[in-house]
């Protein structure tokens, strides 16, 4: 009886597929992780635009601090004339194009060629992602993106005059960061329910 | 990412045959490589996460660090091992860390959550009375229930694997069983 047991059990064991399909594709996730150095963040896990919305408006107020520490007045809008003093460093670069343009010799950014693949993979994902979505949230999220890169294009000039500053390569780092959580969570919100395999 | 190749999962191959061209150019840092790699293993790794975790969201955490460290630790994949071997150990090992880590902030897992909603297709009977069963079972028993039982590791592999000595896999296999008997209605003795 003992032995039936067993191989009745081993046969429902074996009946048992090892592959379970994720219930969302994972990757983005994945590529996040190899192109940054793990943080203990928690994850959005509701209204990510809210939240969002919040963390731009303190990245934009840490650069607009920055400025004012380095040049003594704060930056012109992002929608201002440039000047002298205040370069057109707030032109966004349209979703798609080529990731972070000089990144390699820009302050504190990786320029390992592992790195720029793994960033350009999660890029093109977001932008497909981005394309599916409404005209305005597709608007909201542009507009977001375009404040992050906004205020990281602020931090540069700053670093431009302070190089050795911790604080601005914090910020920059951190500009990065929202960035990739930007990606994301678009990644993960317009999931298809059905995984890939 | 000009250096970049575009490799499909048809490039994978069959199952049971470990693609070795697209791990050779993963390890060179080839990311549409490990890309296919990815989706032709996680199912494997999601699954025993999975099984192991007893939750799903932990679970795609843990597949998503696993390969995270896979990638990280390429170059140190020793071709003579299989790759999915070599995988699934790097996921035990982080669904085992992620359990210490959980227990220093006293965090209790729902368990049974997550599990498949759907039996395979392929088996003749629904499985999820026997995969709840399993979630089920206390932690030492479950972990060589699922290496041993399911995924087929041997004994002197799960004992590495999961940091015991094999004496004590084969006695928590042996336990499992017993439980499972138990839970499932089949008689033990």
């Amino acid at each position: 009886m003992k032995d039936e047991t067993r191989i009745s059990l081993d046969e429902e064991l074996a009946k048992l597929s090892r592959d379970v399909s994720p219930p969302r594709d994972l990757w983005p996730g994945v590529v996040r992780g190899i192109v940054r150095a793990p943080r203990s963040a928690p994850r959005l896990a509701s209204a990510p635009w809210m939240a969002y919305a919040a963390s731009v408006a303190a990245l934009c107020l840490a650069a607009a601090l920055i400025w004012v520490m380095v040049y003594g007045r704060p930056p012109l809008s992002a929608t201002g004339p440039a000047t002298a003093a205040n370069p057109p460093a707030g032109v966004a670069p349209t979703a798609g194009t080529t990731a972070l343009p000089g990144v390699g010799a820009s302050f504190g950014e990786p320029s390992d060629p592992h790195y720029l693949a793994a960033r350009a993979e999660l890029e093109r994902t977001f932008n497909q992602r981005l394309a599916q979505l409404d005209p305005a949230t597709r608007a909201k999220i542009e507009a977001d993106l375009a404040s992050i890169r906004k205020a990281r294009d602020d931090i540069r000039q700053a670093l431009a005059t302070q190089p050795d500053s911790p604080v601005l390569e914090q910020l920059l780092a951190s500009s990065l960061h929202d960035e990739f959580d930007l990606y994301e969570d678009v990644v993960r919100t317009t999931q298809p329910t059905s995984a890939r395999t | 990412m000009g250096s970049v190749q575009h490799l499909h999962l048809a490039d994978i191959g069959d199952e049971d045959v470990e693609p070795a061209a697209v791990i050779a150019a993963a390890v060179e840092g080839d990311l549409a490589a490990f890309e296919a790699l990815y989706r032709r293993f996680a199912p494997r790794l999601y699954g025993l996460c999975l099984r192991l975790t007893g939750q799903r969201e932990a679970a795609e955490d843990c597949v998503q660090e696993s390969f995270v460290a896979a990638w990280r630790g390429l170059g140190r994949f020793e071709k003579r091992s299989r790759f999915s071997t070599w995988l699934q150990r790097i996921a035990i090992r982080t669904v085992i860390s992620r359990r210490r880590g959980l227990r220093n902030v006293h965090e209790v897992g729902e368990p049974a959550g997550g599990l498949p909603d759907r039996p395979d297709p392929d088996s003749g009977a629904p499985p999820l009375d026997l995969e709840r069963a399993i979630a089920a079972l206390p932690e030492g028993a479950r972990d060589v229930l699922v290496l041993v039982g399911i995924y087929g590791f041997s004994h002197a592999e799960a004992a590495s694997a999961l940091g015991v000595a094999e004496g004590t896999c084969k006695a928590q296999l042996h336990r499992a069983r017993g439980l499972l008997s138990a839970a499932l209605g089949l008689e033990e003795s």
